[in-house]
C-alpha cells in the first residue's frame, strides 16, 4: 500500500520571472512533442494556453499599475523597500534580484530628467504566472470521463490513463480552467500528470524542480498552504496589499473543493484568464436530470394523448 | 527547403533521435503529425481581433476554456438519436392504445433500430479512438451523462433490435427487402410476443435517450450550455418529438398517420414553449445569452426558430392536406436538427468568448448558487470514487480527511 501524502504545487506569481523553464522542463521529462511555432503578439507569451502537449504555460500580463517593489534604479520606480527586497523565504533557494534589495533610495534617484519612456515605465508592472493543471480536490475532466481513463492517483492528483482514453472529448468541455485537451492527431486527451512517473521515484515534478525562483514550490498539500499563507502576510505587510491565494482551500473555492496546485495572486484572477468562481459542472447536474426526467414524461403523456384519440380518427385521417 | 531548416525539420515535434533517445515518458506515446493542431478552433489573430472590442479585465481576450472538440457528427447524432427515441416513444404508445402491429408501429420500430445503429456509428466515428468505443462500458458511473448515455444507447439498441425481429424473418424467408414495410406474413406468435415486449422496452429506453443529450451538453464549463441546465434537456426531448411527427408526415404510413401527426403538433407548440423557456433561462446573464441570438450560432437558431414556427403556420394554409404536411413536415425536420447543430455551436461560441465564464461567474452564477443552496460546498450532489486502472472504485478520491 503506498502512503497516501496528498501532494501539490503552490504557484507563488509574484516571485515568478518568466523564464519559462517550467514548461521547457515539462516539455522535456514528458518527451512532448510542440505543438507548433505561431508569433501571438501577446507580450513575451507565445504558448497562449494549456494545451494538450503543453502541460505548463506561463502567461505575460503588462499592466499599466505599479506594483511595489518591482522596477528598477532606471526607470525611476520603488526600490529597496519593496515587496521583493528579501526574498529567502522558507528555505528556498534566494531569488536573482537586480536590486538586492539594499539600495538606498539616494542611488536610484536619475541624474538626468525622465525621459517619456522611463515615465511611462514607472507606471508599469509584471505580472508573469506559470499556469498548470489544477488537479481539483472534486475534478469537472474525472466526474465527466465516460471511461473511467481519468483517476485519482495515491498523491491526490488527477491522472488521464493514456491507454484507456479513447478520447471522447468530453472532459474537454468539463474543465472550468479549460485544461485538458485532446491532441487531434493523436486522439486522446492530455494534461499535466503531476510527473506522476518522477512522484512514483522519489522525486520532485520536473517544472518545480527547475524553477529557479521556487515560483513553482512542490510539497504536501497542508505545508504549502501553510507556507502560502505565510507569504500573503509577508507580501501584504511591504505593500502589496493585493495579494490573496487562489484556490488554496475548499472555503475559497467551493465549486473545486479546493485545488492541489494553488496560485498566489496579486490581481483579479480574470487578469491571469483563471475563472473568478470556477465550478465543477457535475454539482449542479441533480436538477438537470430532474427536468429532463420531467420533460420525457410529458413527452410521453404527449404520445399517449396522440393515440388515445377519438375513435373516428383513430386509426384514418 | 534551405539546408538549415531542412535540419530541423520536425519529424514528430521532439526532435528526440531513436539512436540517443529512449522515448520512454508519459506524453512519448502522443502521436505528433500535424502542427495545426485544431484546424477549427480560433487562431490568435481571429481572437485578437476579436478582444478588440470587447470590454472587461481578461487575457489578451484569450478564450477561459477550450472550445469542444466536437465535430459535425455530434450534433448530427443528437437528431438521430432524438428521432429514433421519439419514434420508439410513439411506438410504445400507440402500441399501449391498441395500434398494435399497424403500419405506424412497425414504421416506429424500424427507424428506431436504424437510428440506433446510425447514432452509435456517428459517436463512435467521432472518437479520437475508434477503436476503443467499447471502454464506454468498462465502467457504470452516474456522474458522467456520457457514460449514462452509452448505456441508454446500447439497451435502445437491443430493444430496438429485437423489436423489429418478425420483419427481419420475414425478410429471410423470402420476403424482399423492399417489402420490409409492407409484410404481411404472420411471424410465430411467441417473436410477434416478444417484438412487442422490445418495442415497449425501446420505448422505456427511448425516453432518456431523447432527453439525456441536454444533460450531456448542459453538465460542461461551457456557460450558455451550463445556464441552461433545466431547459436544454427539454426542449431536446420535444424537438426530438416534432422531428418524430414530422417525419411520419412526409413518409405517411397507411393507418396512424393521424396519430403521428397530432404527436408532432403537440410536440411543436410544446417546443415552442421550451424555446422560449431557454431564451428565459440564459438572459439571466446577458453575455451568456448572446451566442443564442448572435453569430452564426444565433442566424442557425434563429432560422431553426423560424422553421419551426413556419411549419405550425403550414397547417392553416389553402393546400391539399398531403402538400402541407410535406411542406410542414419538412420544414420541421430540418428545423430541428438546425436547432441541434445551432445549439452546438452556441457552445462553441460561449467557451470562446472568455467574458461569458467571467459575467457569469461574477453574477453568482459559477459555484455561488450551489453554495447558496447547500450548506456545505458541492452538496448539489455527492462526490464520486475515481475509478481505478482495473475498473474498480478508488479510495482515494476526494482524500483529504
Amino acid at each position: 500500500m503506498p502512503e497516501l501524502r496528498q501532494m501539490g504545487f503552490f504557484t507563488d506569481t509574484t516571485l515568478c520571472i518568466g523564464c519559462k523553464a517550467c514548461e521547457v522542463a515539462c516539455k522535456q521529462w514528458n518527451q512532448l512533442p510542440d505543438d507548433g511555432f505561431s508569433f501571438t503578439g501577446m507580450s513575451y507569451d507565445n504558448t497562449g494556453h494549456l494545451g494538450a502537449s503543453t502541460w505548463r504555460h506561463v502567461a505575460f500580463v503588462e499592466r499599466e499599475t505599479p506594483l511595489p517593489g518591482q522596477g528598477s534604479p532606471r526607470d525611476g520606480a520603488q526600490a529597496g523597500a519593496g515587496a521583493f527586497a528579501e526574498l529567502r523565504p522558507l528555505g528556498q533557494p534566494p531569488p536573482t534580484s537586480l536590486l538586492g534589495g539594499n539600495i538606498a533610495p539616494s542611488h536610484i534617484e536619475s541624474p538626468v530628467p525622465l525621459g517619456p519612456t522611463a515615465r511611462a515605465l514607472s507606471k508599469f508592472s509584471w505580472l508573469m504566472m506559470s499556469d498548470v493543471c489544477k488537479h481539483c480536490e472534486r475534478a469537472g475532466c474525472l466526474e465527466a470521463c465516460p471511461t473511467g481513463a481519468i483517476m485519482r492517483t495515491e498523491f491526490g492528483s488527477v491522472y488521464v490513463q493514456p491507454d484507456v482514453c479513447n478520447g471522447c472529448g468530453y472532459c474537454v468541455s468539463a474543465c472550468p480552467f479549460g485544461v485538458i485537451d485532446r491532441r487531434e492527431d493523436d486522439g486522446r486527451a492530455w494534461k499535466c500528470t503531476l510527473c506522476y512517473d518522477r512522484l512514483k521515484g522519489g522525486m520532485v515534478p520536473a517544472c518545480a524542480q527547475a524553477c529557479p525562483t521556487a515560483s513553482i514550490q512542490f510539497g504536501e498539500i497542508d505545508d504549502l498552504r501553510a507556507r502560502a499563507a505565510e507569504r500573503v502576510t509577508q507580501l501584504r505587510s511591504r505593500g502589496v496589499e493585493d495579494a490573496y491565494l487562489y484556490g488554496e482551500s475548499a472555503a475559497s473555492q467551493p465549486g473545486t473543493e479546493g485545488l492541489h496546485a494553488f496560485f498566489l495572486l496579486a490581481d483579479k484572477p480574470e487578469t491571469y484568464n483563471l475563472p473568478p468562481d470556477p465550478v465543477v459542472p457535475t454539482t449542479k447536474i441533480v436538477k438537470s436530470w430532474g427536468a429532463m426526467a420531467a420533460g420525457v414524461l410529458s413527452l410521453a403523456a404527449l404520445a399517449l394523448a396522440a393515440a388515445a384519440a377519438p375513435s373516428r380518427t383513430r386509426w384514418t385521417l | 527547403m534551405d539546408p538549415l531548416n531542412q535540419a530541423e525539420a520536425r519529424h514528430d515535434g521532439r526532435n528526440i533521435d531513436p539512436d540517443i533517445g529512449l522515448l520512454a515518458a508519459e506524453g512519448s506515446t502522443q502521436k505528433a503529425r500535424d502542427a495545426t493542431v485544431h484546424p477549427a478552433r480560433a487562431t490568435y489573430e481571429e481572437i485578437a481581433a476579436a478582444a478588440r472590442e470587447e470590454e472587461g479585465t481578461s487575457y489578451y481576450g484569450l478564450p477561459v476554456l477550450c472550445e469542444p472538440v466536437w465535430n459535425w457528427m455530434i450534433p448530427a447524432y443528437f437528431f438521430t438519436g432524438g428521432l429514433a427515441g421519439a419514434c420508439a416513444v410513439l411506438g410504445g404508445a400507440v402500441q399501449a392504445m391498441g395500434g398494435r402491429g399497424t403500419d405506424l408501429v412497425r414504421r416506429c420500430r424500424l427507424v428506431a433500430a436504424g437510428g440506433s445503429i446510425v447514432s452509435a456509428g456517428l459517436l463512435i466515428a467521432d472518437l479520437g479512438r475508434p477503436s476503443r468505443f467499447v471502454n464506454m462500458l468498462r465502467v457504470f458511473r452516474p456522474s458522467s451523462p456520457m457514460n449514462m448515455g452509452t448505456w441508454v444507447l446500447s439497451g435502445f439498441g437491443a430493444c430496438s433490435a429485437a423489436s423489429i425481429l418478425p420483419e427481419v424473418l420475414a425478410v429471410r424467408r423470402g420476403g424482399r427487402a423492399g417489402r420490409l414495410l409492407a409484410t404481411r406474413r404472420r411471424s410465430p406468435r411467441w417473436i410477434a410476443l416478444a417484438a412487442d415486449r422490445a418495442g415497449y422496452g425501446a420505448a422505456a429506453f427511448g425516453l432518456p435517450l431523447v432527453g439525456y443529450t441536454g444533460v450531456l451538453l448542459a453538465n460542461t464549463a461551457v456557460p450558455v450550455w451550463q445556464q441552461t441546465r433545466h431547459t436544454l434537456p427539454v426542449l431536446f426531448a420535444f424537438s426530438g418529438a416534432v422531428s418524430a411527427g414530422a417525419l411520419f408526415d412526409v413518409w405517411p404510413p397507411r393507418r396512424g398517420s393521424g396519430i403521428a401527426h397530432r404527436f408532432g403538433l403537440l410536440a411543436r407548440g410544446a417546443e415552442v414553449a421550451a424555446s422560449a423557456a431557454l431564451d428565459r433561462e440564459a438572459s439571466t446573464v446577458p453575455r451568456v445569452a448572446r451566442p443564442l441570438r448572435h453569430g452564426v450560432s444565433g442566424a442557425m437558431l434563429n432560422t431553426a426558430r423560424a422553421m419551426l414556427v413556419g411549419s405550425l403556420l403550414s397547417e392553416i394554409l389553402p393546400l391539399p392536406r398531403r402538400a402541407k404536411r410535406i411542406a410542414s413536415g419538412t420544414l420541421a425536420l430540418v428545423g430541428t436538427a438546425l436547432l441541434r447543430f445551432g445549439i452546438v455551436q452556441a457552445g462553441r461560441a460561449s467557451a470562446r468568448d472568455p467574458h461569458a465564464t467571467f459575467e457569469m461567474q461574477r453574477a453568482g452564477r459559477g459555484a455561488g448558487e450551489v453554495v447558496r443552496r447547500g450548506d456545505e460546498p458541492g452538496a448539489g450532489m455527492p462526490a464520486l470514487h475515481g475509478v481505478g486502472a482495473t475498473g474498480e472504485e478508488s479510495v482515494q478520491h476526494g482524500a483529504t480527511p
